[in-house]
């Protein structure tokens, strides 16, 4: 028997399948700037290539909302992400007010009710194992019931603080400063996920509940911790999207959401739970905006965006189900 | 009196991944005569059923049906044919109503319609032999085991099959069910059906069976005409369990400390498992035996914590716990290697590495971050100690043939600090080689750690090979100790079958 | 051991009853009925009739054809965009001053409805993915489609086509038809339609596969069931449902919406959820989820009647939901599990 004696540079999963799937997408991102650099004006240029990059930044945060509900496994999904960042937004707009100082205080706001929200969300799924589709899209429209009220008859009034517009909106020389924020932001999950307990935790429970279940682990509770992160980073996004727009409006978030679950079907992580690699999913993301780009710069807009999306995640799904039939 | 052959079944083989199910069967049916099956586990006897049923297909061998050669796809279209096997359990809706259960599937249409009357009709022509005080228009999932079992046998009747199946219908059913049963079986004889009845219950198949074909490893090893040979039960357990003694290696029986290490108390209202009580020694092999489905599984996983339906009071050297959830075993020292490896015991897309240490996360005061080089080292050092071939630790567990898998799955264990080792059916699907690595390791363990090591296995042989005591469950109770010279195939089939 | 099972007495203790879901939803929807009808002064008057089934109609129907989807194992989440995509068809195929593009614009539509539900039908049978997430998928591809024929809300429709809503806004129709139609009005007729539709389907062998698929698959395909044709058929009975709701809308409003239908979705499953019909598949009335429907109508009106403020109402009735569904799931665990 041969062993390698060397550490293991991955510790947790499918190797060359990972490999695999990042390459894929990351051909499938320079087939789009190809054909976009040959068909369209300066679809090249740094300034739209860092720009495609800034935005898709947002997509990517929000996609790891989703990835780590995901990698918990029991078709865990949240659908509350958009609207958990915009009630965020709505509520934390007029205390900042432009200011800095109050920014520790709608800091602390935020992550007051990204844990109330994230929280609900965790129980309803996990203990009274309600399917997390209709948990968390239930969520999302008891938010927006909840912003419509508070918002009614008078306008959202508030602005952000300077320095999350900063963060959010501004740039340092060619580069965005989100970017650096997501940069962070990979390197203490990849961190997390693949160094410490909580990640082998998670992956575990989510590649397969009884197994994880006979090893002595929690599953209700790791599950319910992953919606109530999911919601704390939710609603910490919201402040950031309050800092890119400089105000706070009603359907702030909802544009996420699609997004967020396609960029990581995309990046290849499996639905299925259990595996979580981040880098992939920033790379969907990306991919889900260079598109984007394209289809508005041909003129097709919204509805070719969502169309688009659509057809895209279908056939993603179309292509790793049959990998997973068992009949 | 050697009625026309329906069914004649010549050199079957079938496999399942590496391991042969069967080598050799052949099975000969007649109009109106009731074959019986009989076998231990493992034997070929099941799977013969189901690939003359078409739920599986032959790898070689040939079946030929009133005469023509078949190849069924699936079972639907061996019932077309007139080839009707009895599900246990599987094939009904349970929000249904038992009539609408027999008919489906094979529904009549009136005009546009479902013929519902004449559904109706047939049901409880068919029940009324079998079960006649049930309601057709009760729902399935209202009904007992027993009951459900008899829907299944009126299903598979409905079409007026040529040739039926019953694969352990009675495992679920009453006495006085079992009867009638019996009595409708007799009056299909007698209108020309042919049957194959395949039981655990020695005296059911005497009753019953007009002959029986005996299964052991994989072949049929011997047919009884009981109208001509006359029923000998001894002369049937002797074929079950072979009479030629293979070379077995001669077994030492170890000296066992009286030290008691654990004593069970099992109490509750659970269906499958009754009231178990029983000591066990340090340094001791318990094995858990008997026919399967007794009643071994849901014990193992009692002990370990995971089978809520009971409850589970042991003493660990003096003191006293209540095993409700994994984590109170774990923490304890009682580590299950389950049964189902590939459903229980891994994450198959992950690593040998992460398989290995993930049960140590979950205990308690385990650091934050994983110390990686130090589990690197200790997950190769299991690795070469149980023999697992692999070109590295980093590989998914997917790629490893299912004895090395196993190894992995109980290489989870071997850094903790064990003090009872509860094994179900660790070696079930595992080539000659690593079960052998598997067992002497764990013999090894049990010897130089003084752990009490409890092990369920539906092979014989492995209980015979390395178990002190073995422990014989019927439905859901200890119903026989053996020890000493008293473990061997001969006692274990006999106590099994409740023949002694 | 007697041999007959314990469990049929259940039903016979008044707790037993109460915890049939038929027998809860329907006391629920008695309760809101009564409530609304001691709200509203005028809730027995023709008048005010015929307006709550024009206000209830497109839920109902949504909430059936979710409910066929549902009952069948699966679950649709691309109802209410599928809803907004016919309106827009429909309102893109016909033109104003010709009264013929009314009959294409039915056919056409039809065949879209059609195709919805093989696309969903696809996804959830044959291709086996989760329901939800197909249907979540599928729901932004009809979004897609109908901002491409109407980006914005509007379109064409013939005069005749008014007849869906209210038979008295047609000009030129015959005076009989008129009269009828203040009392039987023409939503009620579209909900016969598609009830009968469920009738008729239910006794055939597809009505009682559906049931049989969603209770358990893995034992309808053993005894021979296509489970793939069986899932794909219930979408599309789900689309004509959605169908015949959209005709009503463009009825109503003359004009398609690309973003119309997206609240009803959910409200559908609640509908459903409401009605006694298990989220599992396999049980439950398909008319209940008419009842359902009707039970979150009620409570719609109730709050309105109440005074809670229009901007509450999306958030009380969001709160419902959430309740509606997780109540059933706590009944069902204080059940003993079989």
């Amino acid at each position: 028997m041969n062993t390698v004696m060397s550490r293991p540079k991955f510790l947790s999963f499918r190797i060359y399948e990972k490999y695999k799937k990042i390459v894929v997408v990351f051909i499938l991102i320079v087939l789009l700037f190809v054909f976009g650099a040959t068909t369209l004006p300066n679809f090249l240029s740094v300034e739209q290539v860092f720009m495609t990059i800034k935005l898709a930044s947002f997509t990517a945060l929000f996609a790891l909302c989703q990835m780590i509900v995901i990698a918990g496994g029991g078709s865990g999904l949240d659908l509350s992400v958009g609207y958990t960042a915009t009630i965020t937004a709505v509520l934390t707009a007029s205390i900042m007010d432009g200011k800095n100082e109050p920014l520790l205080l709608a800091v602390l706001i935020a992550l007051a009710l990204g844990v109330m929200i994230g929280l609900a969300n965790g129980v309803l799924t996990s203990y009274l194992k309600l399917p997390p589709l209709v948990v968390t899209l239930a969520m999302a429209d008891i938010l927006q019931g909840i912003v419509n009220a508070y918002v009614a008859g008078k306008a959202i009034t508030g602005r952000p603080s300077p320095i999350l517009v900063t963060i959010a909106a501004k740039f340092t020389g060619k580069f965005p400063n989100i970017l650096f924020v997501l940069i962070l932001v990979t390197s203490i999950t990849m961190i997390i996920l693949n160094k410490t307990k909580w990640g082998q935790i998670l992956f575990g429970v989510g590649a397969n509940e009884r197994t994880a279940y006979l090893s002595g682990i929690n599953v209700k509770k790791v599950r319910c911790i992953t919606f109530t992160v999911s919601g704390v980073l939710s609603s910490l996004m919201g402040l950031l999207l309050l800092g890119n727009m400089g105000i706070a409006f009603k359907d702030m978030g909802s544009n996420y959401v699609l997004p967020s679950i396609a960029a990581v079907v995309i990046g290849g992580v499996s639905l299925a739970g259990g595996e979580g690699n981040y880098l992939g999913v920033i790379l969907g993301a990306i991919f889900l905006q260079t598109l984007t780009n394209l289809l508005i710069a041909f003129g097709l807009g919204d509805a070719g965006k969502w169309l688009g999306f659509g057809i895209i995640l279908f056939a993603m799904l179309s292509a790793y189900a049959s990998n997973r039939r068992s009949r | 009196m050697n009625s026309v052959i329906v069914l004649e079944a010549k050199g079957i083989k079938k496999h399942f991944g590496g391991v042969v199910a069967l080598s050799n069967g052949n099975l000969q049916c007649r109009k109106g005569r009731i074959t019986g099956l009989l076998g231990a586990n493992g034997s070929g006897k099941s799977t013969l059923s189901k690939i003359i049923a078409g739920v599986y297909r032959a790898d070689g061998g040939e079946i030929r049906y009133n005469g023509k050669v078949v190849h069924y796809r699936n079972p639907h279209e061996a019932r077309r044919d007139g080839i009707a096997l009895v599900f246990q359990n599987l094939s009904l809706v349970p929000d249904l109503t038992v009539w609408q259960n027999i008919v489906l599937g094979v529904e009549k249409n009136r005009g546009l319609f479902l013929d519902n009357q004449s559904a109706k009709e047939l049901s409880r022509k068919i029940l009324q032999q079998l079960l006649p005080d049930l309601d057709i228009n009760r729902k399935v999932h209202e009904l007992s085991p027993g009951e459900m079992q008899i829907v299944e046998i009126a299903k598979a009747i409905s079409e007026n099959p040529q040739l039926l199946i019953l694969d352990e219908p009675t495992a679920a059913l009453e006495q006085t069910q079992a009867k009638n049963l019996f009595n409708y079986m007799r009056s299909l004889a007698q209108q020309g059906v042919a049957m194959i009845f395949t039981s655990h219950r020695l005296w059911e198949v005497m009753e019953i069976c007009d002959d029986v074909t005996i299964f052991r490893n994989g072949e049929d090893v011997a047919t009884i005409d009981f109208e001509k040979e006359g029923k000998d039960p001894e002369k049937i357990v002797s074929y079950i369990t072979g009479e030629v003694k293979k070379s077995t290696i001669q077994v030492q029986r170890r000296e066992i400390s009286d030290e008691v290490l654990l004593k069970v108390n099992i109490t509750g209202k659970d269906k499958v498992l009754k009231d178990v009580s029983f000591e066990l020694r340090k340094g001791e092999i318990l094995g858990i035996g008997g026919l399967s489905g007794q009643g071994q599984q849901e014990l193992i996983y009692a002990l370990s914590g995971s089978y809520p339906g009971v409850r589970c009071d042991v003493e660990l050297n003096g003191r006293k716990l209540r095993l409700i959830r994994p984590a109170d075993a774990i923490q304890n020292g009682i580590l299950l290697v389950p049964g189902d490896r590939q459903r229980e015991g891994l994450s198959l897309e992950h690593s040998i590495y992460s398989n290995m240490i993930f049960p140590k996360l979950g205990l308690r005061g385990h650091p934050l971050f994983i110390p990686e080089t130090r589990y690197c080292q200790e997950c190769e050092q299991i690795a070469r100690l149980l023999s697992i071939k692999a070109p590295g630790i980093d590989v998914p567990v997917n790629t490893l043939s299912g004895g090395n898998q196993q190894k992995v799955v109980v290489g989870k264990w071997l850094s903790f600090d064990i003090k009872v080792l509860l094994l179900a059916d660790p070696a079930k699907g595992v080539d000659v080689g690593a079960k052998r690595d598997l067992y002497e390791y764990i013999v090894n363990l049990a010897k130089e750690k003084k752990i009490g090591v409890i092990l369920y296995a539906s092979d014989n042989e492995e209980l015979i090979q390395y178990t002190d005591r073995l422990l014989i469950m019927y439905e859901g109770r200890i119903v026989a100790t053996l020890t000493g010279a008293d473990i061997n195939d001969d006692m274990i089939t006999a106590t099994s079958m409740r023949v002694r | 051991m007697n041999e007959v099972s314990k469990t049929g007495n259940v039903f016979y203790t008044f707790k037993g009853l109460l915890l049939k879901p038929e027998v809860s939803s329907f006391l629920i929807f008695i309760i809101m009925f009564v409530i609304t009808a001691t709200l509203q002064e005028s809730f027995f008057t023709i008048k005010s009739i015929v307006r709550n089934i024009n206000a209830f109609t497109p839920l109902i129907l949504l909430a059936m054809g979710q409910a066929v989807v549902i009952v069948a194992g699966g679950l649709d989440l691309s109802s209410g965009a599928a809803l907004s995509l016919f309106t827009c068809v429909l309102t893109t195929v016909m033109k104003r001053n010709d009264p013929v593009t009314g009959i294409y614009a039915i056919l056409v539509t039809f065949a879209v409805a059609i195709l919805v539900g093989m696309v969903n039908g696809v996804g959830i049978g044959y291709l086996r993915i989760p329901p939800v997430i197909v249907t979540f998928a599928t729901s932004y591809m009809w979004l897609g489609i109908a901002l491409f024929l109407r980006p914005t809300p509007g379109g064409e429709s013939v005069d005749w086509f008014r007849a869906f809503y209210k038979i008295d806004a047609v000009a030129g129709a015959p005076a009989v038809l008129k009269t009828i139609g203040t009392f039987i009005p023409p939503a009620l007729v579209l909900l016969i339609i598609g009830c009968l539709l469920w009738f008729i389907i239910s006794k055939t062998r597809t009505g009682r596969y559906i049931y049989a698929v969603g209770s358990n698959i893995e034992s309808a395909y053993v005894s021979g069931i296509d489970t793939a044709r069986t899932q794909m058929l219930a979408c599309i009975i789900n689309s004509v449902f959605i169908f015949l709701a959209a005709l009503f809308f463009v009825g109503q409003n003359q004009s398609g919406d690309a973003r119309m239908g997206g609240p009803l979705t959910l409200k559908s499953i609640a509908a459903v959820v409401v009605g006694g019909i298990s989220l599992t598949g396999g049980r439950g009335s398909v008319y209940f989820a008419l009842l359902g429907a009707l039970t979150l109508s009620f409570v719609n009106k109730i709050i309105f009647f109440a005074n809670i403020p229009n901007a509450y109402q999306t958030l009380v009735s969001g709160i419902i939901i959430i309740v509606a569904i997780a109540g059933p799931a706590y009944v069902m665990f204080s059940k003993p599990k079989q």
